[in-house]
């Protein structure tokens, strides 16, 4: 379980750190690519880790993978639809400068999560 | 991925006797005392559904989309699609017949159902669906060329969320065409959908099984075709994951049920009548992190607002419905859901709500005028399409009848059924508003289908979690079979005017690259898959309105004369229009075509570019035309 959500950490950090010179250059299709994965999974991706949203395994209780990738998909397209709306409204288009700003949410949110695992690994020792 | 059960399983000897473990004898542990399913049982059934994509997706390439009639797709489609259908259903069924779920297993069965049901006009056409995607695209367009929004050019403007979200996409991937987006946008929006729409069932439904084929009846009876690249389905997307969300961590009564007497008989009265709230998928999570989740639930209302005019609206009744079944403990959402979207009106879409006051609340309260009125105007046109409306009507009889049996049979069996109910009669709150261009019923229909396809699964499965009954299987199957069939019906009836050929959009390309920008351009019936670049640079005009009206006008030369008669104007005719014509009978397809023959040949007119797809003409104004 810890391995399966270090993966999607490494992997959301990696499309989020991408993301940022993709958005001034690079091959037509790869910055497609990452930036609508950015835009549709990246910031949800890291609330949801933030949140640890599974609960413990019982007769009841099955997996929250569902919700969790809904809050993921949902989040995301909410803060890329704010930020975008945003800069049209205050007359400050620039599309870029956005990409930077929804992977410095992702990115924040998940040195959150690491600060997180930490502290929660150093009360269990 | 992990196995989901819901209860014990009973432990069973080879010969399917229940037998009592003995501690000193205990027998060793098999697949089948397990519950577990064994693997080249799984592998077959992935087969099945594997073989149900080849054969559906290699049927859908071979159709001609020539061969359309006015029973739109399905009669061009091939018996090997229905071949694959069966097979894909047949599969979906037998998975969920196992005893132990097996998550990826019906997840692999829903995604084939989805690429068979929903991905024919990508598969097909190539192209996007309905000409309001290309009008979609223009705006996004617009909107990465100027940096700006012109509130005064349509409505829009006034909701731009989504066209920013697709502009700031288009503009930082550097990649202007979007088309590609858009033609697959039904297959990606459905599957988008299968994460919330599971969700949301999980704490609807009494255990896995019933959530699954909740899910699944979904997408049978989801015809209504609001899948395409559009702001009500990137809005709905967002709407099911607020409920699923709302529902799973913030579950519990907003009040103390004795505070006072109101809240004592309600409490009592949804206890009487409801099971005991499930617990699959109710979460219970800390006090900071469900602070951080209600944040982000503002949030997502609020980008939900900013993109759609109708879908906060559905979401108030539908948080009302939570609220008073004890399902929603946070009071002030529902106010918060109130308060966004008419602030949004009276603030940021202030110009619009002036422009069109008339319009928005002409007929408030007028119920009459919002249901039959608009029934009656789409139970017209030719004979072919009035069956494919009338198999529209039955399909929504049928699954709203599911459901009430569902929602009796979920009150004598003590299950859950009540805030389904409560979600799916919801919306119908919207009736007296206003009849949103005559697509409110639509609307209305596919957002309480979610809850109403939960209590519609009710009666065809059993309450015990462990497998599913021979019996039971095959009633699912039937009911599905029956209503997936019935849905190629319904959703593609009027793929002949909804779906566009590569002809007509090079006839759209070559006005473009002929009329100069500022020119007028006509298309006599408004069905054309233009907009998608210059949304701004021409004055569009339309001759015949698409949706039959008793005010509706006629197509003639004189009408074209005058809109042309000062500087000229271009009139483009496409196949998709008269397709449009016939089907809905706007006006007559003889009349239609004998009047622009008419036309071609009179003075001041000349025929610019011909192709299979359609015709331009020029038509002189006083000033010799631009």
């Amino acid at each position: 379980m810890a391995n399966e959500r270090n993966y999607v950490s490494y992997a959301t950090a990696t499309v989020a750190v991408a993301a940022i010179p993709l958005s001034f250059f690079g091959p037509g299709d790869l910055r497609l690519a990452v930036i609508g994965l950015l835009m549709l999974a990246g910031p949800g991706t890291a609330l949801v880790l933030l949140l640890r949203l599974d609960p413990p395994r019982s007769v009841q209780a099955t997996g929250a993978l569902p919700l969790s990738i809904a809050i993921a998909i949902a989040f995301s397209l909410a803060m890329s639809t704010l930020v975008a709306t945003a800069m049209v409204y205050a007359r400050l288009w620039s599309p870029p400068a956005g990409v930077c700003l929804l992977s410095a949410a992702t990115l924040g949110l998940l040195g959150f999560e690491l600060k997180r695992s930490r502290r929660a690994l150093a009360g269990a020792k | 991925m992990t196995r989901e059960t819901a209860a014990p399983v009973p432990v069973r000897s080879v010969h399917g006797r229940t037998v009592r473990a003995r501690p000193n004898n205990a027998m060793p542990p098999t697949h089948r005392n397990l519950g577990l399913t064994s693997p080249w049982h799984v592998g077959a059934l992935a087969a099945v559904a594997a073989a149900a994509l080849v054969l559906g997706v290699s049927s859908m390439t071979r159709v001609d989309p020539r061969q359309l009639g006015g029973f739109g797709l399905v009669q061009a489609l091939p018996p090997s699609y229905f071949v694959a259908l069966a097979l894909s259903l047949a599969g979906f069924v037998a998975s969920l017949s196992l005893r132990r779920l097996i998550p990826a297993l019906l997840t692999w069965q829903i995604l084939v159902a989805v690429i068979i049901l929903h991905g024919p006009d990508p598969i097909i056409h190539g192209l996007p669906r309905l000409e309001a995607s290309f009008r979609h695209l223009g705006i996004v367009d617009n909107i990465v060329q100027s940096g700006q929004l012109d509130a005064n050019l349509d409505a829009y403007f006034n909701w731009p969320g989504f066209f920013s979200l697709l502009g700031m996409l288009s503009a930082a991937a550097g990649v202007e065409d979007l088309v590609g987006i858009a033609t697959w946008a039904p297959v990606g929006v459905n599957v988008l959908l299968l994460a919330p729409l599971l969700a949301l069932a999980k704490p609807l439904t009494a255990n896995p099984r019933h959530a699954w084929a909740a899910v699944w009846l979904f997408y049978l009876t989801s015809w209504v075709g609001q899948d395409y690249l559009a702001p009500q389905a990137y809005s709905f997307v967002l709407m099911l994951a607020l409920l699923a969300c709302l529902l799973s961590v913030f579950n519990g009564w907003a009040w103390p049920a004795g505070r006072n007497r109101f809240s004592a008989w309600l409490a009592r009265t949804v206890s009487r009548l409801d099971g005991p709230v499930p617990r699959q998928g109710i979460l219970e999570p800390s006090r900071a992190n469900a602070a951080i989740l209600v944040v982000a639930c503002a949030l997502v209302l609020v980008a939900m607002t900013v993109s759609h005019q109708l879908t906060p609206f559905a979401v108030i009744p539908i948080l009302a419905a939570f609220l008073l079944t004890g399902r929603l403990r946070l009071r002030f959402l529902p106010v918060l859901a109130v308060v966004v979207p008419v602030g949004w009106l009276l603030f940021a879409a202030s110009a619009y709500v002036q422009g069109h006051f008339a319009q928005l609340f002409g007929s408030f309260g007028d119920v009459g005028a919002n249901t039959f009125g608009v029934l009656s105007d789409r139970v017209s046109g030719s004979a072919e399409h009035r069956f494919v409306v009338y198999a529209r009507l039955a399909e929504v009889a049928l699954v709203w009848g599911l459901a009430v049996v569902g929602a009796i049979a979920g009150y004598k069996r003590k299950v859950p059924w009540l805030t389904a109910a409560a979600g799916a009669l919801a919306p119908l709150v919207l009736i007296p508003a206003q009849p949103y261009g005559g697509e409110l019923l639509l609307r209305v229909y596919l957002f309480s289908l979610p809850f109403a396809a939960c209590l519609a699964v009710l009666p065809l499965l059993s309450v015990k979690t462990a497998g599913l009954a021979l019996q039971r299987a095959l009633g699912l199957l039937l009911i599905g079979s029956v209503l997936a069939a019935t849905s190629v019906v319904t959703r593609y009836g009027n793929d002949g005017m909804e779906s566009f050929s590569d002809d007509e959009i090079a006839v759209v390309n070559h006005l473009y690259s002929t009329a100069p920008t500022g020119s007028i351009l006509i298309e006599a019936v408004r069905n054309t898959p233009w907009k998608s670049q210059h949304y701004a640079d021409y004055d569009y005009r339309a001759l015949v309105a698409g949706e039959p009206s008793s005010t509706a006008a006629t197509f003639s030369c004189e009408a074209a004369n005058q809109i042309a008669r000062n500087s000229g104007a271009y009139l483009i005719v496409t196949e998709s229009q008269r397709e449009a014509v016939d089907l809905r009978g706007a006006t007559s397809p003889e009349d239609l075509e004998q009047s622009i023959a008419r036309c071609g040949t009179s003075p001041g007119w000349t025929k610019v570019y011909e192709n299979a797809g359609g015709v331009i003409f020029h038509i002189e104004g006083v000033s010799n035309g631009k």
